[in-house]
C-alpha cells in the first residue's frame, strides 16, 4: 500500500515538475557561444561561483568556455581579443583591475559589437560612475553593492559588541582595541570593506554611548595591515596576527580585543595565530576574541560553527550564477541587456536594479553568523 | 684560539699605513650586512621596547622556521648557478595535499571521503606522501636541467606552471569548486603547529615546526659538508667541466639536489596545512622569491659553489627580522617591499665584491 502511495506521489511530483518546466518560456540558447573571463582561477569565492556557474549554464545547454586571467589584466584584454575573433557571441567578464574605467573601455573596445557582461569586480571606480555602464548599450554589470558588505560587516560588529561590550573589553579600560587586516590596496571592495566596518561600528557604538573602536597599534596610522601581494591571503593575515600577538597580550594588558578582517580566508588565518597562543580554540574554556570576516565560506561557517570565529557576510555565489544565467538567457531570446538585467530583478528579492542605471544588477549580501541556520 | 688571534695581531701589525686602512675597510664591508642589521635591530629595538621582548624575539624565530625549509631547498639549486621557479607552487600543492588528506573526518565537506582516520601513523604518512610529491616535481626539474642542460630557469618556469595546472584541479575534486580546503585535522595541527614549549607568563609559544625545522638545518648542514653528495655539489656548482673530468657524476648530482629541493618544499607545505589550517590555490604564490631572496642574502651566490647552511638561516632571519620590526613599527607595507629590495641589491653587490676583489 505505500509503495503504491509512493509511487502516486512520485509521478504526481513529476507531473508538477514538468509542467512547471512547460510552462517556462523555452529558449533557443544553442546560437550562444559564451566566453567567461576570470579575474583568476586561485580566487576562492569566485571558484565557488564559477563551480555554480558552470553547472548552471550546464544545465540550461548554453555553449561557454571558462578563460583564467591569472591576476594579468593585460592577459585578459588578449583573451578577449582571441575569443572574438573565434566567434564567440557573449563575452562574460570579471575585470582584473577592478575599478578601473579604462580598463573596461579597453575590453570592449576589443569586443566590438558582442554584448559584455561584466560581474563582480566594479567597471567605475570612485567618481567615475555611469562613464562606462551609460556609454554603451550592449553591456551590464552584475555584481554587488561595493559598500555593502562594508556596511553589514560594521553594523553586525557594532550590535555584537553593544550586546557583548563588557566581555569584548578584556582589559576592562573602557574601549575595544580591534586589529584590521586589508585585502587588496586597489581594490574598491577592499576599501569600502576597511573603512565601513570600522565606521559603521563606530556610529552603533556612539549611538548606545559606547567609546569608538580604538587601533590596538597607535604607531600605525593606516589602522591596517595589508596583504602585500593584494592576494587577501590567510597567510598574510596569520604572520601579521602572530606579530601583533607576541607584542600585544593580556598579560601585558593590551591584548587586541576584535579582529576584523576583508575576507574569510584572512579571518581563518588570524584565527590560526589566536590558536597559536591559546585563543579561540573552540572549546569552551579559552578566551574567544571576536573575529569578523566576509565571503560566509564553508571554511568559515565551519569556524562560526565550532565556536571559534564571529561573523560574517555572506556573498551568494549561487545568486551570483543565477543572475548571469538569467541575463545570458535574456540575450538569447534577443533581449536588451538592460531588460535581462529587469527581469532578472523582478524575478527574485535577492536581485535588484542600482538607482540611476538600468544595466546594473546588484546580488544582495547577507549576514551569517550562524543562528539563523 | 689564542694562539690564531695572536697570530692575526702580529699580521696587523707588520702592515703599513695603507694597508691597515684596507684592512679595516674591507672588514667593514664584507660584514656590512652585519653591521647593518646590527644597527637596525639596535635601532627598532630603542624605538619600541617590545622587539625585543621574549615573546617577540619567539615570534620571530617561529616565523623564521616556516621559511626555513623552502630556503633550505633552494639553496642547493643555486649553488649550481641555478633556480628554482616552481619552488612556490610545489608548495601550495604539497599544502593542499596535507590538508586534503589529513582533514578531520567530521567535517561537513570532504576533499576525499574515503581516507584512514587520523592517527598518528597516517599523519607520518602523509608526510611521507607530500615529500615524496616534492621530490617528483623536483626530479623531472633536475632530469630536464642534466639531460638537455637546460637552463633551470627555464625548466623550472615550465614545471611552476604545470604544477599551477594541477594545483587548479586539485581544488576542483569531490565538487570543492575551488573553494579553500580547510578543517584540518587537530591531531595533525598538535604536532606539527602545537605548542612544544609554551611559557604563559611571558606569552611565548614555540611551536613542534621550529623545533622540526632545527632538525633540518642541522641534516642539511650535514648533507652539505659532511657527504660525497654535498662535496658533489659544490664542485659541479664551482665548473661542471672540472668536477665531471674528476669523476664527479654531475647527471646524477644535479637530479638529486633538484629532487632533494622539491622533498624539502613538501615539507614546508606540510607545515603550512597546519599553521594555516585553510589552504587556497594561491597559497604559496611567490614563495621562492623570499627563498631566494633569504638565500642570496646570506651569501649563497649565483656565481655558483659557494654558499652554506649558516648564511641561507641569516639570510631567512633577516628578512623575517625586517618583517617584524616594520610592524612594530608601524611603518607603511609600501616601504618594506623598498628595505627588502635596497636590502638583497646591496647584500649581493658586496658579496660580488668579494669574488671581484679576488681577482
Amino acid at each position: 500500500m505505500k509503495k503504491v502511495l509512493a509511487l502516486i506521489l512520485a509521478l504526481a511530483m513529476v507531473l508538477c515538475l514538468s509542467s512547471v518546466a512547460f510552462a517556462e518560456e523555452e529558449v533557443d540558447v544553442s546560437d550562444l557561444k559564451v566566453g567567461v573571463f576570470w579575474y583568476a582561477f586561485s580566487d576562492a569565492f569566485l571558484s565557488t561561483v564559477r563551480a555554480s556557474l558552470n553547472e548552471q549554464l550546464d544545465e540550461a545547454g548554453i555553449a561557454y568556455d571558462d578563460f583564467d586571467a591569472n591576476n594579468t589584466q593585460a592577459t585578459q584584454l588578449e583573451q578577449v581579443q582571441t575569443a572574438v575573433t573565434n566567434g564567440y557571441n557573449v563575452l562574460v567578464v570579471n575585470l582584473v583591475t577592478s575599478g578601473s574605467a579604462d580598463a573596461a573601455e579597453q575590453i570592449l573596445q576589443a569586443a566590438g559589437d558582442v554584448p559584455v557582461i561584466f560581474f563582480n569586480r566594479a567597471v567605475e571606480g570612485d567618481g567615475e560612475e555611469h562613464t562606462v555602464l551609460d556609454a554603451h548599450d550592449n553591456i551590464a554589470f552584475i555584481g554587488t553593492d561595493a559598500p555593502e558588505a562594508g556596511h553589514m560587516q560594521g553594523k553586525m560588529i557594532g550590535e555584537f559588541l553593544v550586546e557583548n561590550y563588557d566581555d569584548v573589553d578584556l582589559n576592562g579600560d573602557g574601549e575595544i582595541s580591534y586589529a584590521m587586516f586589508m585585502g587588496d590596496a586597489a581594490n574598491v571592495e577592499a576599501i569600502y570593506r576597511t573603512q565601513y566596518g570600522v565606521e559603521d561600528a563606530n556610529a552603533i557604538l556612539a549611538e548606545n554611548d559606547k567609546p569608538e573602536l580604538v587601533y590596538f597599534n597607535e604607531s600605525n596610522t593606516d589602522k591596517y595591515q595589508l596583504d602585500p601581494n593584494g592576494a587577501w591571503s590567510s597567510a598574510a593575515a596569520n604572520e601579521f596576527m602572530s606579530t601583533n600577538l607576541a607584542e600585544y597580550s593580556e598579560a601585558n594588558g593590551n591584548m587586541i580585543e576584535l579582529v576584523i578582517a576583508n575576507n574569510d580566508d584572512m579571518a581563518i588565518g588570524a584565527i590560526s595565530a589566536l590558536q597559536n597562543a591559546g585563543y579561540n580554540m573552540g572549546d569552551g574554556e579559552s578566551t574567544k576574541i571576536p573575529v569578523f570576516g566576509v565571503d560566509a565560506t564553508q571554511v568559515a561557517q565551519d569556524a562560526i560553527a565550532a565556536d571559534q570565529m564571529t561573523g560574517t557576510v555572506k556573498q551568494d555565489n549561487v545568486g551570483m550564477a543565477t543572475a548571469i544565467t538569467g541575463v545570458l538567457k535574456g540575450v538569447a531570446a534577443e533581449e536588451t541587456l538592460a531588460d535581462a538585467a529587469a527581469a532578472v530583478a523582478d524575478s527574485d528579492d535577492m536581485f535588484s536594479i542600482a538607482e540611476g542605471f538600468t544595466n546594473k544588477l546588484f546580488v544582495a549580501y547577507a549576514p551569517f553568523t550562524g543562528e539563523a541556520e | 684560539m689564542n694562539g690564531y688571534f695572536k697570530r692575526k695581531a702580529e699580521e696587523y701589525r707588520a702592515l703599513d699605513q695603507a694597508d691597515r686602512r684596507r684592512y679595516w675597510i674591507d672588514g667593514l664591508l664584507n660584514n656590512a650586512l652585519y653591521i647593518l642589521m646590527a644597527v637596525f635591530i639596535v635601532l627598532t629595538a630603542i624605538l619600541n621596547k617590545n622587539f625585543l621582548s621574549a615573546s617577540s624575539v619567539s615570534n620571530i624565530i617561529t616565523l623564521a622556521a616556516a621559511s626555513l625549509p623552502m630556503a633550505l631547498g633552494i639553496g642547493g639549486c643555486i649553488v649550481l648557478t641555478g633556480t628554482d621557479l616552481s619552488g612556490g607552487r610545489v608548495f601550495g600543492l604539497t599544502a593542499a595535499m596535507a590538508a586534503a588528506f589529513l582533514q578531520n573526518r567530521m567535517a561537513t565537506k570532504l576533499i576525499f571521503e574515503h581516507l584512514p582516520n587520523t592517527s598518528g601513523a597516517w599523519i607520518i604518512a602523509v608526510l611521507l606522501i607530500v615529500m615524496l610529491v616534492g621530490a617528483a616535481i623536483g626530479l623531472v626539474n633536475g632530469f630536464f636541467v642534466a639531460k638537455f642542460s637546460l637552463h633551470p630557469f627555464i625548466v623550472t618556469l615550465a614545471t611552476q606552471l604545470i604544477t599551477y595546472g594541477i594545483i587548479l584541479m586539485f581544488f576542483q575534486i569531490n565538487g570543492n569548486g575551488g573553494g579553500p580546503i580547510s578543517n584540518v585535522a587537530q591531531q595533525f595541527k598538535d604536532v606539527v603547529s602545537g605548542p612544544a614549549i609554551r611559557i604563559a607568563s611571558k606569552n611565548v609559544s614555540i611551536p613542534w615546526y621550529v623545533v622540526y625545522a632545527f632538525a633540518l638545518v642541522l641534516i642539511m648542514w650535514f648533507v652539505w659538508n659532511k657527504t660525497t653528495f654535498g662535496k658533489n655539489m659544490f664542485a659541479v656548482g664551482s665548473n661542471a667541466e672540472a668536477a665531471r673530468v674528476s669523476g664527479v657524476n654531475v647527471f646524477r648530482t644535479t637530479v638529486l639536489v633538484h629532487t632533494l629541493a622539491g622533498a624539502l618544499y613538501g615539507f614546508a607545505g606540510y607545515v603550512e596545512a597546519a599553521r594555516l589550517g585553510s589552504i587556497t590555490a594561491a597559497t604559496g604564490l611567490n614563495n621562492e622569491c623570499d627563498a631566494i631572496a633569504a638565500c642570496v642574502i646570506g651569501g649563497v651566490s649565483f656565481v655558483g659553489g659557494t654558499g652554506n647552511i649558516g648564511g641561507i638561516v641569516v639570510g631567512v632571519f633577516v628578512l623575517r627580522i625586517i618583517f617584524v620590526a616594520l610592524n612594530m613599527l608601524g611603518i607603511n607595507p609600501n616601504l618594506q617591499f623598498i628595505i627588502k629590495g635596497g636590502i638583497i641589491l646591496a647584500a649581493c653587490s658586496l658579496d660580488m665584491r668579494k669574488y671581484l676583489a679576488k681577482k
